[in-house]
């Protein structure tokens, strides 16, 4: 029996099947679960929370999450190093985008950042986060050293930094905070000397202070001091914080059950198919049910980061580093802001919120993730 | 093995150190919510419960009460609060500022009422100030947009129209006690207004109707998203009186002012119905509708002359000479006299080794029961009393339904004392002294009772020996009268005797109560309040040493329409204080000019 498969595996040569189907076993099954499962929690908690809306989220996210699936195939299948190589063009067609944004956007909620091609509206910054993270992880990798010299950090803020104004003067700060765990994930792994990583911390306090003093609306003032005191302004901003906690508390253990959320089903909640959607999960599903959700963004980010560790090469490992860390800060900024721990900004939640351009992000982002774990063993 | 030349290894390890960090972070957020769903769960479910419904009373009006003649005693007035949603304000302070600004009150006087409610979760409306006026209603209804907190809230307050001259008949309302809460098992909340005292009280299932209810789908704004269902509030029944507020009011004219303290009871012999029930002093019933202010509660229970109590029926007083109505008509039904037995009357007889004197000091000579009743001879009832004995004059009392309660349809009645051998030994642990029997033959001693009680015994000599339920309601369900087992003879011998009081030259309120056109009969009593040793001229005596008077009568006396009784407490002499009140209620009641004129 040995002897006759081994002499099987050793007679015939690699065919052109062999790579090919190494390419799919090799799928890690903890990302693509964890993300399938989210998006099937999300959509069942989408239609929940848009029972008392005019129109049922749940078909068109069903459709958001098919066009994510298949954006997911053609990412993955593309080897990453492709799109390293094209990282440049998709940066400056990113940036390009932005610019455009700030011209003809249309406006949603206070912030220009919806650009309009046809029937077809998107955030280009949801793109041009993805173009940046090619783009910065393709310098990074260049540069093979140990720890990062200043005058590379600098480069590497600059390459973030620009499209990051950008997306900040339209304004949209929650979106421009999300390029920041980009910077900083793939910073810190990159390889930072502890006594800069001090400074920039400090310079980081000054900038924020500069920012509350010169750079925010009035609108996002009053958001900030409304987190740090809800009660002031319960009409108002604090009024979202309050319901949402109410909404996450009252679902205690076990939830109130499908649908059955008051908060959300007597329209209490803001934006509960979107930023508030853990809102209303916690309400319906209790704890078990958050814990449940947190337990699958956990599983997913470790299997991601597991994938991060076996890759190929730096690039691979950055590239990963990159997205799981946008996905991270969501989960984690979402979720805080949901029970309450920090002020409410526009930042959904990977897989689970409704949104066009935000699911299909995420599904590319798995694809690319999925893409450099398939293509470990492969010479380039 | 492939040749990688990159430097990687550093790059995997910041990425397990990275991974952990963010493991942790998620179960720190986990943390958070079992926090907020475990351990603060009750107190959000019972938030999400308050924002989901809001369940708005619709009280029920209560029920309106008229006079006999259908004229408005009580009515209902819109009434408005102000009520603040803590969890609204954005400052308190600042809130506090502007309703300090828009009702004239200091801030500080705001601040405490609001410590008061600290116990209650904010986002309950609290009550901040009552009896708002429409100037300040506006007010915080222009302002509302600014100050969302402030939430005015329109109630149905009692108006008494009469104020103290009604006000020991129909009672207030107040606040129900736990119990009564309790008891009621859901018809009252906290905060609602239930009758307290007299009419208010004893009907106050019929007057408050049922409360009704809209359970609507509020957001936390308080903005009205859909009504969930709506139970109609049930009013409350309006009440007709057996009060004639003509005579309720003519009474209540002559026990105003100070000094004035007593009660006056007209009633309808033939039925009970009572035609006017004043207790002076009185208390403006319209304090209650609101809550009451501490500084006027206690104003009230201050006063030495307790405003609150309501004299006709919860004080009893010695009886005096109007007791000769009982021990005469006892007398002769028991045959221990009969009606011509006469005693001479010297000025002071003796009894049990004791003198007793007759209020006149020449005495009355001869006297009959006829005589002895018009003239008020002390002398003829000791004689009566001492040959029946405590004892029997008890059993007659009673008969007159003296010791026990009337069964009138307000509360509080008190039952008054008809003593005997057995509430000597039983109350007094001692045995009862023949020498009080002769006390007691003249009314005087441990026998009490009050003006309504008297105002009965009055009613059962005038209707010719029924007794009839004394009642404020105009149709209240009654047992029929029933016949006392007195003497029609007997009682018809009395009735003349009160004839001669009033209409016959000697009778003792011959001058007093006279009305031209329409016979009156009537008994007047003095009560001694200090011995007779110490007595100087009535008028300089401090007020609280000075006689209680009783009248009490009945009219016209061949077919009696009416019972009036009066006792002023303090007043004096009978005939001489109480008898012109009665005689004032005839001259109402019977529209007769008396040539008086009218009190106050």
């Amino acid at each position: 029996m040995q002897s006759i498969s081994g002499s099987i595996t050793g007679s015939h040569p690699l065919t052109e099947e062999r790579p090919r189907l190494r390419l799919l076993s090799s799928i890690d099954g903890g990302l693509i679960l964890s993300a399938l499962l989210l998006a099937a929690i999300g959509l069942a908690t989408v239609h929940s929370a848009s029972s008392e809306m005019p129109v049922d989220y749940f078909p068109r996210q069903a459709g958001w999450v098919a066009i994510g699936l298949v954006l997911l195939v053609i990412s993955m299948s593309v080897d990453y190093h492709v799109l390293l190589d094209l990282s440049v063009v998709l940066y400056v067609l990113g940036i390009v985008s932005l610019i455009g944004v700030l011209g003809f956007g249309a406006k949603h909620g206070g912030a220009a950042n919806w650009l309009r091609i046809g029937a077809f509206q998107f955030q280009p910054s949801e793109f041009a986060k993805i173009a940046t993270g090619l783009f910065l992880a393709r310098y990074l990798a260049g540069l093979n050293n140990r720890v990062l010299e200043f005058r590379q950090i600098v480069t590497a803020v600059a390459i973030v930094a620009l499209p990051m104004v950008l997306v900040a003067i339209e304004p949209d700060m929650g979106g421009a905070a999300m390029y920041a765990p980009l910077l900083i994930g793939m910073l810190l792994v990159a390889g930072i000397r502890v006594r800069l990583l001090v400074t920039a911390v400090l310079l980081g306090i000054v900038l924020v202070s500069g920012l509350w003093t010169f750079g925010l609306k009035g609108y996002q003032r009053q958001r900030v001091l409304t987190f740090l005191a809800p009660e002031t302004d319960p009409l108002g901003a604090g009024y979202q914080v309050r319901q949402s906690k109410i909404a996450v508390g009252s679902g205690e253990l076990l939830g109130k059950g499908y649908m059955q959320g008051t908060q959300s089903q007597l329209r209490f909640l803001p934006a509960r198919h979107t930023d508030f959607i853990l809102s209303v999960l916690a309400e319906e599903w209790g704890f078990l049910g958050v814990a449940s959700v947190l337990g699958l963004y956990a599983l997913y980010i470790s299997s991601a980061a597991r994938i991060a560790i076996r890759a190929r090469d730096r690039a691979g490992i950055l590239l990963v580093v990159g997205l799981i860390s946008i996905t991270c800060f969501h989960v984690l900024y979402n979720s805080s802001m949901v029970v309450g721990f920090v002020p409410i900004t526009g930042i959904p939640l990977p897989f689970l919120s409704y949104g066009g351009s935000f699911t299909m992000i995420n599904f590319i982002s798995l694809g690319i993730i999925l893409g450099v774990d398939i293509r470990r063993y492969v010479n380039r | 093995m492939q040749v990688v030349r990159e430097h990687r290894d550093d790059l995997v390890s910041r990425v397990r150190v990275l991974t952990a960090v963010v493991t942790g972070l998620i179960v720190a957020i986990a943390t958070g919510f079992w926090f907020t769903q475990l351990v603060q769960g009750d107190y959000y479910r019972e938030l999400a419960e308050n924002n989901r419904l809001r369940k708005l009373p619709i009280k029920a009006p209560r029920g309106l009460i008229f006079d006999r003649k259908g004229r408005l005693l009580v009515e209902n007035v819109p009434s408005y609060s102000l009520m603040i949603d803590r969890s609204r304000a954005s400052s308190l302070d600042h809130s506090l500022w502007f309703a300090s600004g828009v009702l004239g009150r200091p801030v500080a006087d705001l601040q405490q009422i609001l410590q008061k409610y600290r116990g209650i979760p904010t986002f309950k409306p609290v009550l901040l100030a009552e009896n708002l006026s429409l100037s300040e209603v506006a007010r915080f209804g222009v302002e509302g947009l600014e100050y969302p907190e402030f939430e005015v809230e329109v109630q149905h307050q009692r108006l008494y129209r009469h104020r103290e001259q009604t006000a020991h008949i129909l009672g207030y309302l107040g606040e129900p006690s736990l119990d009564e809460i309790e008891t009621a098992k859901g018809a009252l909340q906290p905060g609602d207004m239930i009758g307290k005292k007299g009419i208010e009280q004893t009907y106050d299932a019929d007057l408050r109707g049922r409360d009704g209810e809209r359970v609507v789908v509020v957001d936390s704004r308080g903005q009205l998203l859909q009504e969930y269902k709506s139970i109609p509030a049930v009013p409350g029944k309006s009440l007709t009186l057996s009060i004639d507020l003509d005579l309720q009011q003519e009474a209540a004219r002559w026990l105003d002012g100070p000094e004035k303290v007593g009660a006056v009871v007209a009633m309808d012999p033939r039925n009970g119905e009572i035609l006017a029930l004043v207790s002076a002093p009185a208390f403006n019933p319209n304090l209650f509708a609101r809550r009451l202010q501490q500084a006027d509660w206690q104003a009230l229970i201050d006063d030495p002359n307790h405003p609150l109590q309501n004299r006709a029926i919860q004080n009893t007083y010695s009886p005096g000479s109007t007791f000769k109505i009982v021990m005469a008509t006892a007398g002769m039904t028991d045959h221990d006299f009969d009606p011509h037995t006469s005693v001479l009357c010297t000025g002071s007889k003796i009894f049990y080794n004791r003198p007793f004197r007759c209020w006149k000091k020449g005495g009355h000579g001869t006297v009959d029961a006829h005589a002895a009743i018009k003239l008020s001879c002390d002398i003829y009832f000791y004689t009566l009393g001492q040959k029946m004995g405590i004892d029997k004059i008890a059993k007659y009392a009673r008969l007159f339904g003296l010791g026990s309660t009337t069964g009138i349809d307000i509360e509080g009645e008190k039952r008054g004392n008809v003593p005997d051998n057995a509430w000597s030994e039983k109350v007094r642990h001692q045995r009862w002294y023949p020498g009080e029997t002769i006390s007691v033959s003249i009314g005087q001693g441990p026998v009490l009772v009050t003006p309504l009680q008297m105002a009965e015994l009055t009613s059962i000599v005038a209707n010719g020996g029924l007794r009839v339920v004394p009642h404020l309601v105009k149709d209240a369900k009654l047992p029929p009268p029933e016949r006392v087992d007195l003497d029609p003879e007997a009682l018809r011998i009395v009735r003349g005797g009160m004839i001669g009081v009033v209409n016959e030259p000697g009778g003792t309120a011959y001058g007093s109560a006279r009305l031209p056109g329409i016979e009156i009969a009537g008994k007047s009593g003095t009560v001694q309040v200090i011995a007779q040793a110490q007595r100087t001229e009535e008028h300089n005596l401090p007020f609280k040493y000075r006689d209680h008077a009783w009248f009490t009568s009945f009219a016209p006396a061949d077919n009696p329409e009416l019972v009036v009784t009066v006792f002023a407490e303090h007043g004096g002499g009978g005939s001489k204080v109480a008898a012109p009140i009665a005689q004032a209620l005839y001259a109402k009641y019977f529209g007769i000019d008396n040539g008086k004129p009218p009190a106050n």
